[in-house]
């Protein structure tokens, strides 16, 4: 009785405490970044070959790209670009200061952009000869030759605090991290997570936003979960308030759930089966191309991602106009003439229905990522292979670790996606001079690469940019180093009693435009 | 003596299966073997053939476990997987065994620096959990049922090589093992006709536990992706694709899950039975 009375007591005060107590909105988000950008290793904007939205807070850009792929403000008030595609002129926003409070200013951009030279990400700037500060807030881009895809490359660059970056070396990007974002950089653990803390002096954001001053929560904490199901059930308890990528199994679920909210985005992701050309039995040209039609892309489509997303039959996203080739480049599913090119390169169907040569069976390594995506589209291609006599044993690696595994060179074949929405990424995955990773099909031909020089820098505008990068596109898809699967659109999930969003996002993917309007719910 | 070897077996196993418990984990034990042997006779099904546009059926007439997320008949990917955790699980144990009783055996007869030598590394190794042993073993062998089956062997080394050597350092110094020796017999003789036999009662038991253990350390290398490769079925790998679909198809983790309780369940109660059954002193009580 007397415990009672105590209980009671306390009851009563806990709940006067309650009734007093001003209301506090959650300053906080958890928010779990896609599957595919698991493993990033640094935060430099420079070096870096792969990054995720929470650099996209930390570094702003000179511009940025809407929905629509138009280019608006950002750093770069305003710019001009010269008749002959020679020069640019960009006019930067003045009052900007990084997070250690250097001022933003036109010697930023000429110390920042060389330091690009003899990085991965050097195709960024090969263009540019030199970089001219004509005063306080403008430069001038003097070319080597005209560059059609500048703006879309100054849209991805985030800008650093170029003597920092310089003095801290290596450590930039993992200790510490200074640029001049909404969101500075308080702890990242490697393949764990990343906490950002919001920069309250923040008053420069880009139009393309609705909010352009200091973000809205105060702390954002980007979570790295490789395993799908793992990431779904946090988000289901309130572990997590934000999914920035919902694998289309898990659509359904999240549809069931009252306060979870899904929107879907036109996806820049590809997923694709790559082959490595040197080595047997894909060094012959003709198993290539029959491994590349026995791919069931529809048959993945609808078993795999319920239908949600299209069958790819090109390298490049629908969306870009690189992917517009050739029918006859077009690859899809046609088992019939896979199995006369087998028959023809000499690869005899065996009795246990793998195909034999010279005494050896048809089998091949197929390597693929530890998420359960990823092995369970393996399993289906192996299968779906195993049906025109190639026999796929699959190796699972650590989706963290299999880029270093790619670079041994020893893959065979791997089935694996790329997020990107720019021709250049067909560069990127099969340029001579990046063998193992990220030209993980070891792809290195003379003509490729005469039409990708081409391709990447004697393009005069846009609308030859687009022809040359669709004939480079189109040859390399007529040597068959890769099969393409399945564009999926991206679909984010969030707990709608935690966060709000704008209905509509007006970027290509999950920007930092989409993110800076992203609110605690009152 | 081949008679009385024969009897004994007999008499051994007759008294296990006069326990109750020994007579239900046997019955299970020999229907899951038997399930295993004839699996291709039992099932209308494949375990590889995919059917994408029927995965993820509940359970029903025409599939009474349901469906994996291929399609394919989850009954039948239990049975096939069956072959793989017993076979597995007993081939493993059965290098332990063998290779622990040799190596126990002579360090315990001969002991000297041999025998510290064997001491130190099994010692070694018996400070480890049998789990980081396999997963270390799996990632220099490379996965798959071979990489397993080796690695979950040399993870239960130290335990057959400790036992051995116990029994064998006890009853070495018994009268009779002297009385043989000055009767001149070999060394070899010795071990063989008179300290394994009498040390085998225990290693059996051991050896029967551990295989129980063996299919739940097979389990988890499969659960990681590190034991039978797809499309070979193994439980662990069964479970482990469950737990993508663990919302949407929840019988794709829990069947296996109970095939493998109820299996080790049953390893343990036969074991159990078999200690009383095997137990000396139980026996010259009973005599």
């Amino acid at each position: 009785m007397k415990f009672n009375k105590h209980l009671l007591a306390a009851s009563v005060s806990i709940a006067s405490m309650n009734a007093m107590a001003p209301v506090v909105f959650a300053q906080e988000a958890t928010i779990v970044l896609p599957s595919n950008t698991v493993g990033l290793t640094s935060y430099n904007p420079v070096t870096a070959i792969l990054t995720n939205a929470a650099a996209f807070l930390i570094f702003d850009r000179l511009v940025e790209v809407d929905a629509a792929r138009n280019y608006h403000p950002h750093l770069a008030e305003s710019w001009e670009e010269a008749e002959d595609g020679m020069s640019w002129v960009f006019h930067l926003k003045q009052g900007v200061t990084f997070h250690n409070g250097v001022p933003f200013n036109a010697q930023t951009i000429a110390d920042w952009l060389p330091l690009y030279d003899g990085t991965d990400n050097a195709y960024y700037t090969a263009a540019i000869d030199s970089i001219q500060v004509v005063d306080e807030y403008t430069v001038k881009f003097v070319m080597k030759h005209p560059e059609p895809n500048l703006l879309y490359n100054l849209a991805i660059m985030g800008v650093p605090e170029p003597k920092s970056f310089v003095a801290m070396g290596e450590n930039f990007g993992v200790t510490e991290t200074i640029g001049t974002g909404p969101y500075k950089l308080e702890s990242f653990d490697i393949g764990q997570q990343t906490v950002l803390v919001r920069n309250d002096d923040y008053t420069w954001g880009s139009p393309v936003a609705k909010n352009t001053g200091p973000a809205k929560f105060e702390h954002l904490t980007f979570r790295e979960i490789a395993e799908a199901s793992t990431a779904f059930l946090e988000l289901k308890t309130g572990g997590v308030d934000m999914l920035l990528s919902v694998p289309a199994d898990f659509v359904p679920e999240v549809e069931k759930q009252s306060d979870l909210k899904l929107v879907s985005v036109p996806g820049r992701e590809l997923v694709y089966m790559v082959m490595n050309v040197v080595k047997e039995p894909f060094n012959d040209i003709k198993v290539r191309e029959a491994a590349a039609l026995a791919i069931n892309q529809q048959e993945i489509l609808d078993n795999i991602y319920g239908g949600i997303g299209q069958v790819a039959d090109t390298f490049l996203i629908s969306a870009l106009p690189e992917a517009k080739v050739a029918d006859e480049y077009r690859i899809a599913f046609n088992p019939d003439k896979a199995n006369a090119l087998l028959d023809e390169a000499g690869w005899t169907m065996g009795a246990d229905g793998v195909r034999m040569k010279d005494g050896q069976p048809l089998k091949v390594s197929l390597w693929t990522q530890s998420d359960s995506v990823f092995r369970r589209l393996s399993e289906v291609v192996q299968a779906q292979l195993k049906a025109v006599g190639i026999s796929a044993e699959i190796g699972t690696f650590d989706s963290a670790m299999i880029r270093d595994q790619y670079k041994s060179g020893e893959q065979q074949v791997a089935v694996r996606s790329y997020v990107w929405d720019n021709a250049d990424i067909v560069d990127w995955f099969f340029g001579g001079d990046r063998l193992g990773y990220p030209n993980i099909s070891m792809f290195n031909d003379p003509k490729a690469e005469d039409l990708r020089a081409a391709a990447m820098t004697g393009s005069k505008s846009s609308d030859e940019r687009i022809a040359n990068f669709t004939a480079y596109h189109e040859y390399v898809l007529s040597q068959f180093p890769v099969a393409p699967i399945y564009q999926p659109v991206v679909s984010v999930a969030y707990n709608t009693s935690r966060i709000s969003m704008p209905e509509v996002f007006d970027a290509p993917g999950i920007g930092s435009t989409v993110l800076m309007d992203m609110a605690p719910v009152e | 003596m081949g008679v009385a070897v024969v009897k004994l077996s007999d008499t051994t196993l007759g008294r296990v299966m006069r326990r109750p418990k020994g007579v239900i984990a046997g019955t299970w034990l020999i229907l899951v073997v038997f399930v295993a042997v004839f699996a291709p006779y039992l099932t209308p099904y494949e375990y590889d053939i995919q059917d994408l546009p029927n995965a993820f059926r509940a359970p029903d007439a025409a599939h009474w476990l349901g469906t994996d997320e291929f399609g394919r008949d989850m009954l039948t990917r239990i049975m096939y997987g069956a072959r793989t955790s017993l076979s597995v699980s007993t081939i493993a144990i059965g290098i332990s065994v063998f290779c622990g009783m040799c190596l126990g055996a002579a360090s315990g007869y001969f002991g000297g620096r041999f025998d510290r030598a064997v001491t130190a590394v099994i010692d070694l190794t018996w400070s480890f959990p049998e789990i980081l042993v396999a997963l270390i073993l799996v990632a220099i062998i490379g996965p798959g049922v071979t990489g397993a089956m080796v690695a979950i062997g040399v993870a239960y080394l130290a335990l057959f090589t400790r036992l051995t050597r116990s029994q064998i350092m006890a009853i070495k110094s018994e009268t009779f093992v002297e009385a043989s020796l000055s009767l001149g017999a070999s060394h070899g003789h010795i071990l063989m006709r008179h300290l394994l036999p009498n040390a085998l009662a225990p290693v059996i038991v051991a050896a029967m536990l551990a295989t129980g253990d063996a299919i739940i350390l097979e389990a988890t290398l499969g659960f990681f992706g590190l034991g039978a490769q797809p499309p070979t079925p193994s439980w662990g790998g069964l479970m482990s694709s469950g737990t993508a679909h663990m919302f949407k198809a929840p019988w794709i983790i829990i069947i296996p899950g109970v095939a493998v309780a109820v299996t080790v369940f049953a390893i343990n109660l036969f074991g159990d039975a078999l200690i009383h059954a095997l137990d000396v002193r139980a026996r010259v009580r009973e005599s």
